[in-house]
């Protein structure tokens, strides 16, 4: 919830003041950690996932109270400064983790620069949390935290609506949230304008999590451009893939075969039920309901542990042209229709226990037509059609389409059994593509995410023009957020499940 | 010399209670229980804690900024003064025993929005506001449940309501003279779900956003040790205080007040924070009405039976 240049510099020295020790004094001193996270857009999960997964490491909501910073690259160039003012903010002795998440590729115009902010900081890949935790107790020796001079932030500026004339007349606060906040998956900044609790104006910030994907899939082969279209929405790495994949075989005139469809929008379905689950993780926690959160922080681990073996191959192999679905493991349809069961009654217990419901009923309502003229879809759009379209209704829908999603690819699962083990000879991977344009779409987590993707017969992409779910929420929330209570207007955000990387392409 | 032991035994105590606290809080939360790291964990922290710079934002009030801490301690180790751990384990008895209690733990917000005003930033100022709407919240329907019991006993002092709980807990007939005490005492420790001053996820925890070091550790353990001291007021009030078979009087004392501590945690964890403008309603629509439902009850029954419990 910090800004640069919104406040007066910060005292926080750059240098060391002690010298790293290593009495049982200081070992002790150092079992607990209290960390601050800045996600560049990609990390969202990953963070969710570690923010439950060891009481030695505590989530802190701020860096005064932080000794530990972790930081998930890609960092993007506009977010450099907020990184740089948000390092500065720790007390010292503290300590820095950079994290590389591997979803940046060399083609991207912007990117992996987290080690020029914070020079001499560990870097470290790592895609679980375990491996972070592992890397944590582990890292020895490590240098503290330094911060670079440059790059230096400029203040920011920003033109308050006239005062009206009135009986009492108040002062005006801006309250600037972000960039680096949590309430969406990545960096996105919320300048409130707020007459005491009520937030009179808003302005919204976004681009801090652009990376180019369209503009480097166009100057990259056919086969790398898959790879960066994983990297869309880092969060959904299989929607971006298959959308691609699916245009290439519209171009080639060659749909998949019906058992390798299947498996594709079972592999869609279970990422789907993890996205849903992690961001009620988030949302849980962002609410403060320990309990609850704690259930959906299970779920989604078992889920997300899950997606990872229920086929043979991972799905960045298999999800290619002309590619058949290797076969699933025999317990995964099994397992699958036990997390189903599990999602429904964390959804009737958080239904039956009314400790969340008036926290969120009628709190941050979008009407459906509102979002169908935005072009919103997904589970925003159907909370709205089939529910009252508050907060609450979405916890009720995403929960509802995470079960429903678990047991379709169950269904699918248990029925490709017996068909896909059989298919041994998998042809290879085709990726000759004939000129001419294709225009598709698929159900990703966060509704329609469309590509139209233009050849002419080349090696790589000719032009690629995005839909992205995210994106089409954005322009919605200066209205939406206006005339809200300040927490409602943050409820409203974070029920909102924004997914920064891909809104910002 | 005394007075310097009762000031020395009051600060162990409160710093027993925050670790308490600490310890609890930690076994309660939710997932798998790690009971020694539960029980070294809230050390590690603090010796961390102290180990970091303390720092003071530029264009923060200084003075304002620095002394908030001591002030916070300073008002919940004069209210643990009158808390009777025994008979004659007291470290101040007066005849207003709980009027003094309930007046000095005043300062305790004024302690709140001197952190959250002195720190030059908007998170803290909107805390600010927050922490002096609390104060009014809670203060009305915490002392008009404390007076049931006052109403029984004929008398203010802390340790005349315990013996007056010789033969029933006031807990037992004045069931809701307790719930109405402890939800008002949660609001009174800006215990979760009542964290809103300082919340984390929404205001990057508040007033204390801007707290570092081991001035974060005092404002922590104040924190701590006011919600231990506000369990304790509960228990004299309420569950007889001392009063129990067997084991010696400040055991039983220790015993009721931690397990009301852990059951207060651990009921707390399966509900949201409150809004601002929820946790206003249930403390003037809500608990302010019962309170006057709890008194009518008192009045009628102390009339009827009049010296019977005593």
């Amino acid at each position: 919830l910090r800004s640069p240049g919104k406040r007066a510099p910060l005292t926080g020295s750059a240098e060391a003041t002690r010298a790293p020790r290593t009495s049982w004094l200081a070992k002790l001193g150092s079992m607990q950690r209290r960390y601050v996270a800045v996600d560049g857009g990609t990390g969202a999960h990953l963070l969710a996932a570690l923010s439950g997964a060891d009481v030695r490491l505590r989530a802190v909501a701020s860096p005064r109270h932080a000794d530990l910073l972790i930081v998930v690259e890609p960092i993007s160039q506009s977010l450099a400064p907020a990184l740089l003012e948000y390092a500065r903010a720790l007390p010292q002795p503290a300590q820095a983790l950079i994290i590389d998440t591997a979803a940046w590729h060399p083609a991207l115009q912007d990117g992996a620069i987290a080690s020029d902010v914070l020079p001499g900081t560990p870097q470290v890949d790592a895609r679980s949390a375990a491996q972070i935790i592992d890397i944590i107790q582990r890292l020895a020796p490590w240098p503290h935290l330094r911060t670079a001079t440059e790059p230096a932030f400029t203040e920011a500026t920003i033109a308050l609506p006239n005062k009206q004339e009135r009986e009492l007349a108040t002062e005006l606060a801006v309250l600037s949230l972000g960039p680096i906040q949590s309430l969406t998956g990545g960096p996105l900044r919320l300048l409130l304008i707020c007459d005491g609790e009520q937030v009179l104006q808003a302005q919204v910030e976004a681009g801090f999590a652009r990376r180019g994907i369209a503009e480097a899939m166009v100057v990259t082969s056919w086969q790398e451009a898959a790879r960066l279209a994983a990297a869309l929405d880092p969060l959904a790495p299989v929607a971006g893939r298959l959308v691609y994949v699916q245009a290439l075989e519209q171009l080639q005139q060659q749909p998949a075969s019906a058992a390798c469809r299947a498996s594709r929008q079972a592999a869609l379905a279970v990422e789907r039920a993890g996205n849903h689950l992690w961001w009620l993780h988030r949302f849980l926690t962002f609410l403060a309901a320990p309990e609850p959160a704690a259930r959906a922080w299970q779920a989604a681990a078992s889920v997300e542990q899950l997606a990872g073996t229920v086929w043979q191959q991972p799905t960045a192999m298999w999800l290619a042209p002309q590619q058949a679905a290797p076969s699933a493991q025999s317990a995964a349809a099994a397992a699958l229709q036990r997390l189903a069961g599990q999602v429904r009654s964390v959804r009737q217990r958080l239904t039956q226990q009314r400790f969340l419901e008036p926290r969120l009923r009628g709190v941050g309502v979008l009407s459906a037509d509102v979002l169908r003229s935005a072009g919103v879809s997904g589970p925003l759009l159907q909370a709205a059609e089939h529910g009252a379209g508050d907060a609450w209704s979405r916890l009720q829908t995403r929960l509802l389409a995470a079960a429903d999603d678990l047991e379709a690819a169950a269904r699918v699962l248990s029925v490709a059994g017996s068909t896909v083990a059989h298919e041994t000879n998998q042809p290879e991977s085709d990726w000759q593509v004939p000129a001419g344009e294709a225009d598709v779409a698929v159900t990703g987590p966060r509704g329609e995410l469309g590509l139209h993707l233009v050849s002419d017969g080349g090696s790589g992409p000719t032009r690629v023009e995005w839909r992205r779910p995210s994106a089409a929420v954005l322009p919605l929330l200066p209205a939406a957020l206006t005339g809200q209570k300040l927490v409602d207007a943050e409820t409203l955000v974070a029920s909102l499940d924004l997914a920064m990387a891909e809104a910002d392409g | 010399m005394s007075t310097l032991l009762t000031a020395a035994g009051v600060l162990a105590a409160l710093l027993g209670g925050a670790y308490l606290v600490a310890v609890l809080d930690c076994l309660s939360r939710p997932g798998p229980r790690h009971v020694a790291l539960a029980f070294t964990l809230p050390l590690s922290e603090a010796l961390g804690l102290l180990r970091q710079e303390d720092l003071v934002p530029r264009g923060a009030d200084g003075f304002l900024f620095r002394s908030a801490p001591l002030i916070a301690l300073a008002a919940v180790a004069l209210a643990a003064l009158v808390i009777p751990l025994g008979p004659h384990a007291v470290g101040f008895d007066p005849t207003i025993g709980l009027f003094y209690f309930i007046v000095v733990l005043g300062p305790f917000v004024v302690a709140m929005m001197n952190a959250g005003w002195s720190q030059n930033s908007k998170e803290g100022l909107f805390g600010t506001f927050r922490a002096a709407a609390h104060l009014i919240a809670y203060e009305v329907p915490l002392g008009f449940a404390a007076i049931g019991p006052v109403m029984d006993a004929q008398s203010l002092s802390t340790v005349r309501i315990v013996e007056a709980q010789s033969s029933l807990w006031y807990g037992v007939w004045q069931p809701l003279g307790l719930l109405i005490y402890l939800a008002a005492m949660l609001m009174v420790s800006y215990r979760h779900p009542f964290d809103i001053p300082q919340g984390g996820s929404e205001l990057e925890d508040g007033v204390f956003a801007e707290y570092a070091g081991s001035r974060l550790l005092l404002l922590r353990i104040a924190l701590d040790a006011l919600f231990i001291v506000m369990t304790a007021m509960a228990v004299v009030l309420f569950l007889g205080g001392w009063r129990g078979p067997l084991l010696p009087g400040p055991i039983w004392f220790l015993l009721k007040t931690a397990l009301l501590a852990s059951l207060m945690l651990w009921v707390t964890r399966y509900v949201p924070r409150l809004r601002q403008d929820q946790m206003l309603g249930l403390a003037w629509k809500v608990l302010l009405p019962a309170t006057f439902v709890n008194l009518i009850w008192v009045g009628v029954i102390s009339l009827l039976f009049a010296g019977g419990r005593g």
